[in-house]
C-alpha cells in the first residue's frame, strides 16, 4: 500500500487512522469505566458503531449498559459508517468531516448526541488544561486514559508506520508489561513481528517496563522528563527482555509525533 | 553472608548530573543503555581505579570484570604505562608539531599487527570505523557496505539503524544486512548488488549484546576472504572490542586470514584515548586523500602509553595470559551454577566473556543474579561481553567464585526447583 506522507516526521495518514480508531476511540472502553457522566450516557443503552475505513482500520465500538467494547470489523454493527479513506476518517476525528451512515439511519440520534458526548468527555481527559489537571482525581483519571491510549498507539504505529516497522521487525514475540505502579498496566504482545495491545496485566510477561507513580508517567507523556534519565533515577523500572523495550520504546518515541 | 553495597553518594551524584547532563550517564557507562536491572543494585559514579579493582565514590570497591569496557587490559594504573605517558606528558603532548612517538607508535604496530602496513591514529573505535568506510568507498567508487546482524561498529549515523533517534533514511540507505555466519545470505547480497558494494565490515565474531556470542563457522572467514577479493570489496576487521586479548597479530590472524583494514581501541593503550586504524599498503594511499582529522588526534602522551602498553602485552603473551584466567573464571562461575542447579552459559573468548543463566529465556533470573553479584563488589554486566585484565590475581577469581556461589544461592531461594 502507498502511504501518503504527511509531514516531515515521515508520519503518514494510514497510521494516523489506526490509531485514531483503536487508541483514541479506543479509549472510549476505559473512559466509560473511570467517568460516572459517561458511562450515564450509556447505561440503558445496547447499540454499536462500525468504522469502516477504505484502505485503513474496520471496526466498531459497542456499547451494552454501561460497558464499551471495540471488537474488529463492521459486521452486525447497529450504525454503519463508511469512509471513502484515511483521510476523510482521520478529518471525522479532527472535527473537519461529517460522517454519512450507510447503516442505522433511525438510531442517529445516538451518533448525534450521545456518542458525539462521550467523544468531548474523552477530549476533556486527553488534552486536559492545566486548571483539570489540578483536581487528583481528575488527574489520575486523565493520566490513565493517556496511557491506554498510548499503549494502544504503540501497537498500530508498530504495525502500519513505515519506520517503526523496522523497530518492529526487530522484536522477537512475546509479551511486554507495560504498567504505572499502583495505576493502569496493559500487555504488548508480540508475534512475528505483529503487535497487539491488550488493556490488562500479561500473566507471564517475557519484559516490563514499569513508570514509578502516576506524577511520572504523565510527566513522561508530557515530556517533562527524560526517560533514560529516569532510568538512572529509578523511577522507570525494566526488567527481563530488554531488546523487546528497547525497540518498542523507539516506536514509543513516535507515538507524540502522531497524537501530538 | 556478605554486607551489601549501598550506594547514597552516587544517587546523590546522579540527582546532580541528571540536571546538567543529558540523561545523567548517557552510554554504555550509564543505566539504561549499560542495563542496571535494577538500578539500586548498580553504583553510578567511580572514584578510583587499580589493578583490577574500582572504588565507587560511597566506598565500594568492586573486582572490575567491565575494565571501563575494554580499555583495562593491564590493570588500571599500569605503572610501566603510566610512568611512559607521565614521562611524554613533560615533554609535550598536544603540540603543533606532532612527537615522533607518532612514528615510533606506528612502527610498533606495524611490527606487531600481522595484517598491518601502516597506521593511522584517532581517538575512538568509531573514528576509525568510519575512516575505514570511507577509505573502502574512496578505493571502490563504490557505495554500499555489508553488515552482519548484532553489529555494533560506534554511533556514527552510518552504524545506526532507520528507527533511532536523529537517523535519516539516508544516512543508512547503503547498509545491507546478512545474518552472522551466512556465507550464502552473503553471496547472494553481492549477486542482488553487483559492483556496488564497497565493503564488508564485521567483528572477528559475534559478540553483539542481548546473545550468546557465537564463533565463525569452520572455513567461514577463509571463504568470505576470497569472495571480497573476487568482488573488489574491501574486508574490514573492526577488533575495537576484541583487539590483542584474542591475538597480538590481530583477531584476523587469529582465524587464519588477512584484513583489508583493522581497526583498533580499548586495549590499544590501557586506558590512554587513542585509537588506530591499520590497513594493507594498497589502501596507503587512498587514506592520504581523505580529509580526516581532529583537534587531539595526534597528542603524544596516549602515543607513549600505547608503545608501553603494547611492549608490556607482547611481554606477558598477552592474549594466552588472558584466556587462561578467562579460562578460570568461566569454569568457576559455571562450577558455582550448576551447585545449585543454574544452566549458566558462557561463550565467547575466556579473555571477553559473554554470560547468560539459559534456565529462563525472559533473562530476569540472570538479571537477578548479576545484580546480587554486584551488590556484593563483583562487577559484571547483565547483556554485554565482559572484559579480563593483567592484573586479575587467583585470589580475585576465588573470590569471585565465592560471590557468584552466594548470589546464585540467593536467587535459588527464591526460585525454588
Amino acid at each position: 500500500m502507498c502511504k501518503k506522507m504527511t509531514d516531515r516526521h515521515h508520519t503518514d495518514e494510514t497510521t494516523m487512522a489506526y490509531i485514531n480508531l483503536y487508541a483514541v476511540l479506543g479509549a472510549l472502553e476505559n473512559l466509560v469505566q473511570v467517568d460516572e457522566e459517561a458511562k450515564a450516557l450509556i447505561q440503558n443503552k445496547k447499540i454499536s458503531v462500525g468504522f469502516s475505513v477504505a484502505g485503513g482500520p474496520s471496526a466498531s465500538l459497542c456499547f451494552d449498559h454501561g460497558n464499551c467494547t471495540l471488537k474488529n470489523g463492521v459486521e452486525g454493527c447497529d450504525i454503519k459508517l463508511p469512509f471513502s479513506g484515511v483521510k476523510k476518517f482521520n478529518g471525522m476525528i479532527d472535527g473537519t468531516v461529517t460522517p454519512i451512515p450507510s447503516r442505522g439511519f433511525t438510531k442517529i440520534k445516538f451518533l448525534l448526541k450521545d456518542f458525539t458526548k462521550l467523544t468531548d468527555i474523552l477530549t476533556r481527559y486527553l488534552r486536559a488544561s492545566e486548571q483539570d489537571l489540578e483536581d487528583p482525581e481528575f488527574f489520575e483519571k486523565s493520566t490513565a486514559l493517556m496511557f491506554y491510549t498510548i499503549v494502544s498507539a504503540i501497537s498500530q504505529i508498530g504495525n502500519h508506520d513505515s519506520i517503526s516497522r523496522a523497530s518492529a521487525s526487530y522484536m522477537q514475540d512475546g509479551i511486554i508489561r507495560v504498567a504505572v505502579a499502583g495505576g493502569p498496566v496493559a500487555s504488548i504482545c508480540v508475534k512475528n513481528h505483529w503487535l497487539v495491545t491488550v488493556k490488562k496485566a500479561p500473566k507471564h510477561p517475557d519484559a516490563s517496563m514499569e513508570f514509578g507513580s502516576m506524577q511520572i508517567a504523565r510527566a513522561l507523556f508530557d515530556g517533562k522528563v527524560n526517560s533514560l534519565a529516569c532510568v538512572g533515577t529509578g523511577d522507570i523500572r525494566m526488567s527481563g527482555m530488554i531488546t523487546m523495550i528497547d525497540n518498542m520504546n523507539r516506536i514509543l518515541d513516535r507515538v507524540g509525533l502522531y497524537l501530538a | 553472608m556478605r554486607t551489601l553495597n549501598t550506594y547514597t553518594k552516587s544517587r546523590e551524584a546522579f540527582s546532580r548530573a541528571a540536571k546538567v547532563i543529558p540523561s545523567g550517564v548517557y552510554g554504555h557507562l550509564g543505566p539504561a543503555e549499560g542495563c542496571f536491572i535494577p538500578v539500586d543494585a548498580f553504583p553510578l559514579f567511580g572514584d578510583r581505579a587499580k589493578g583490577s579493582y574500582l572504588w565507587d565514590v560511597d566506598g565500594n570497591r568492586f573486582i572490575d570484570y567491565m575494565c571501563a569496557y575494554g580499555p583495562n587490559v593491564l590493570g588500571y594504573c599500569d605503572p610501566d604505562v603510566d610512568a611512559a605517558a607521565r614521562a611524554q606528558m613533560e615533554r609535550g603532548n598536544c603540540m603543533t608539531s606532532p612527537s615522533t612517538k607518532m612514528i615510533d607508535f606506528a612502527e610498533l604496530l606495524v611490527d606487531t599487527v600481522h595484517s598491518a602496513d601502516w597506521a593511522f591514529f584517532a581517538k575512538n573505535g568509531n573514528d576509525v570505523t568510519t575512516l575505514a568506510v570511507m577509505t573502502a568507498r574512496a578505493y571502490t567508487y563504490k557505495k554500499k557496505i555489508v553488515f552482519f546482524k548484532g553489529y555494533y561498529h560506534g554511533v556514527s549515523p552510518w552504524t545506526q539503524k532507520i528507527d533511532y533517534a536523529g537517523i535519516l533514511e539516508e544516512d543508512v540507505c547503503n547498509n545491507l544486512y546478512v545474518d552472522w555466519n551466512d556465507y550464502e545470505g552473503l553471496e547472494r547480497v553481492f549477486e542482488e548488488n553487483k559492483d556496488e558494494i564497497a565493503a564488508v565490515i564485521s567483528q572477528p565474531y559475534m559478540h553483539g549484546n542481548f546473545a550468546d556470542n557465537e564463533m565463525p563457522a569452520e572455513g567461514f572467514w577463509q571463504k568470505v576472504r576470497k569472495l571480497c577479493t573476487e568482488k573488489d570489496a574491501v574486508l574490514i576487521i573492526d577488533d575495537v572490542r576484541a583487539g590483542f586479548r584474542m591475538d597480538i597479530a590481530g583477531s584476523d590472524h587469529y582465524f587464519g586470514f588477512e584484513a583489508d583494514l583493522i581497526c583498533f581501541c580499548k586495549a590499544l593503550a590501557n586506558g590512554y584515548n587513542v585509537s588506530a586504524l591499520c590497513g594493507k599498503d594498497f589502501l596507503k594511499n587512498t587514506v592520504s586523500s581523505i580529509s580526516y582529522t581532529g583537534s587531539y588526534w595526534m597528542s603524544a602522551v596516549p602515543f607513549a602509553a600505547g608503545i608501553a602498553c603494547i611492549e608490556k602485552m607482547k611481554k606477558l603473551d598477552i592474549a594466552n595470559l588472558l584466556n587462561a584466567k578467562g579460562t578460570k573464571v568461566k569454569e568457576s562461575l559455571i562450577a558455582a551454577a550448576q551447585k545449585f542447579g543454574f544452566d549458566l552459559h558462557v561463550t565467547g573468548m575466556p579473555s571477553l566473556f559473554y554470560l547468560r543463566i539459559a534456565d529462563d529465556p525472559t533473562l530476569a533470573l540472570h538479571q537477578e543474579w548479576i545484580a546480587e553479584c554486584v551488590k556484593r563488589g563483583i562487577f559484571f554486566t547483565n547483556h554485554h561481553n565482559h572484559f579480563l585484565n593483567a592484573s586479575l590475581t587467583d585470589e580475585d577469581i576465588a573470590e569471585t567464585a565465592a560471590v557468584a556461589e552466594e548470589a546464585f544461592e540467593i536467587v535459588r531461594k527464591r526460585h525454588p526447583l
